[in-house]
């Protein structure tokens, strides 16, 4: 599943705080099946988010989102989420993203201009987030050449076997 | 051109390029030890079917170099436990995996220094994100993630990022009694939990050199609740005295020049800082322990990465001695592996501990997760482990405290969280 991080992502955002924790996210230890981490995913937070959440739609948090253990969030994905945008990643779950191709962003100030429910674009391509209706934008940060490719592989599993697979070649 | 920092050095040493870096540069390492626990199958399977390996995992890059260590489910706790075990014990024999524990309790990263499988100046990654604790022993241990590690088997090598460095200056003198976790978790609620955030922690000051290896691996373990890359102790007589008895193989431990380039330095006089806690759900929550006195508590722990060690269980026996544990409060505590419990156990500690009222549980993770020891609706809990969030043992609604052994056995003799000098003479 490859995502060609040149194209623009736009979708309703939901909004969170400061420091969401993985725990939060992927609430693994008591729902250990996806069918059942994907009804839970946010309760901590939002207890709606699971059975309102829309696929196409934006998550937009504070600093250091993901925060806690290596867990992924590939229950995020799961539920429909397009994007997520936010003042800062915690290492791992930036890592865990990039390895798994899943659209993360940071931009400092997002929170500033979106609202919970608004509209978010994110344009890669002119490394910006931008509020449709009320204009305002910040810039995102790019990433470099070689965590762009990982994207593109669609993970890092991926970009290991076309690697595996190049180096068996003859 | 200035020194170099010891993350900066680290990241030298392993850049297959050769490069001399400097934070901000991306490069690929060469990665000296790769440790993994229960991830080691059914994840790892289901990511090489994904990527297009059609019969799984092809091969490892160097089976001496991947350690297994099924800590999180052992003993098994569950059908669904004991079943990915048996798919762990496979796929460790159909790679040729040499070095796997699974049929002993403890904490994977404790039972990495107990049996010396990482050493001082070497690049060494898990997937856990308390990896980062091998810094106590200047080992450049960090948490990647799974899918990180799919790529460290097949090939030895990950990329990175040289992080920026942070100089935490520890002044004062070490008491009779562990303030590791008051420091860090001071240190969290003044600056921040992510005061750290993708950073590495060089530890500097007058306390470093007093600071047992316990200690250290309780902060280093910590720098994850504040955002760290590496949490890097210097090299010292303790760390040579440590890894003399675990290892025969040789190492080059790795320093900061004095010229170095930090991004920023914190300075804390350990004299001066009160008892902390922190209040649920979160780790930078922290407070002086004495603004939520009185509150009533059910359950105490010490344990996991954070502090299951000798000097946390001694504390909590010697404080213990000839006294009680509060009626109605569950006082839980967990060497961190088989060789902790062992040592607790010929220091009499153990005997202390279970006269006193208190349970002793199995070494492993279970007590800093709900697996061990749940609590139930408008619970509260006192914590020596590594995390407050919602849900941390259970119930949604129950309260978690995180502090120190000191702050967490006095608590438990008291029923209720109060300052440890009023409980305990000799302080």
């Amino acid at each position: 599943m490859g995502f060609e991080i040149n194209g623009v992502i736009q979708g309703r955002a939901w909004k969170f705080g400061d420091s969401i924790e993985t725990d939060a996210i992927n609430p693994y230890y008591r729902y250990p099946a996806m069918e059942d981490l994907k009804q839970h995913t946010m309760e901590a937070y939002r207890p709606e988010f699971a059975k309102e959440v829309k696929p196409g739609d934006v998550l937009v948090a504070g600093r250091n989102f993901g925060c806690g253990s290596s867990r992924p969030g590939l229950v995020l994905r799961e539920v429909g989420i397009a994007a997520i945008v936010v003042e800062s990643a915690s290492r791992l779950f930036l890592r865990n993203s990039i390895a798994r191709a899943i659209p993360i962003f940071q931009a400092p100030g997002v929170t500033a201009i979106i609202e919970d429910g608004q509209q978010v674009v994110v344009d890669y391509p002119q490394g910006r987030v931008v509020n449709p209706v009320s204009g305002a934008s910040v810039a995102l940060r790019k990433f470099p050449p070689l965590i762009e490719q990982i994207f593109r592989a669609g993970g890092l599993p991926e970009f290991a076997y076309a690697r595996y697979m190049r180096e068996h070649a003859h | 051109m200035t020194g170099q920092t010891i993350a900066e050095k680290l990241f030298s040493r392993h850049d297959l390029k050769g490069g001399q870096l400097r934070a901000g540069d991306m490069l690929e390492a060469r990665i000296d030890g790769a440790m993994m626990h229960y991830h080691a199958s059914e994840p790892m399977h289901e990511m090489a079917l994904q990527a297009g390996f059609k019969d799984g995992l092809p091969r490892v890059w160097d089976p001496d170099r991947i350690f297994v260590l099924v800590d999180h489910h052992q003993p098994t706790l569950s059908q669904k436990q004991a079943d990915e075990n048996a798919l762990i014990r496979a796929e460790v024999e159909r790679l040729g995996i040499n070095c796997f524990h699974d049929s002993e309790p403890g904490i994977a990263h404790q039972m990495m220094a107990d049996y010396g499988l990482m050493r001082p100046g070497e690049l060494v990654v898990g997937n856990d994100s308390h990896t980062v604790s091998y810094g106590a022993l200047n080992v450049g241990g960090t948490g990647i993630t799974r899918a990180d590690m799919f790529y460290v088997l097949l090939f030895g090598e990950l990329w990175f990022q040289v992080p920026e460095s942070i100089r935490v200056v520890l002044n004062g003198t070490q008491p009779n009694y562990p303030i590791a976790k008051d420091i860090i978790l001071y240190l969290a609620g003044k600056y921040g939990d992510d005061f750290a955030g993708s950073m590495s922690i060089e530890y500097a000051g007058t306390l470093v050199p007093q600071l047992s290896i316990d200690s250290r691996m309780c902060l280093s373990a910590h720098g994850v609740e504040v955002g760290a890359k590496l949490a890097m102790f210097p090299f010292d007589e303790k760390t040579r005295e440590f890894m003399a008895t675990r290892t025969d193989k040789p190492y080059e431990s790795v320093a900061a020049d004095a010229d170095a380039v930090y991004e920023k330095e914190i300075v804390l006089d350990v004299d001066q800082m009160p008892f902390v806690v922190a209040r649920p759900h979160q780790f930078g929550n922290v407070c002086d322990v004495n603004e939520v006195k009185s509150q009533k508590i059910n359950q105490a722990q010490i344990g996991s990465c954070a502090n299951g060690r000798f000097e946390d269980i001694e504390i909590a026996a010697r404080m213990l001695k000839g006294r009680k544990v509060a009626k109605g409060v569950r006082f839980l505590v967990s060497p961190a592996s088989q060789h902790v419990y062992l040592q607790c156990v010929k220091a009499g500690l153990i005997e202390t501990l279970l006269e006193a009222g208190v349970q002793v549980i199995t070494p492993g993770c279970g007590i800093c997760q709900p697996r061990v020891g749940f609590l139930s609706d408008r619970e509260v809990c006192i914590t020596a482990t590594t995390r407050n969030f919602k849900g941390r043992k259970g119930s949604m609604n129950a309260d978690i405290y995180l502090g120190g052994p000191l702050t967490v056995a006095a608590a438990a003799v008291a029923g209720e969280i109060i300052d440890p000098r009023k409980v305990f003479d000799g302080l």
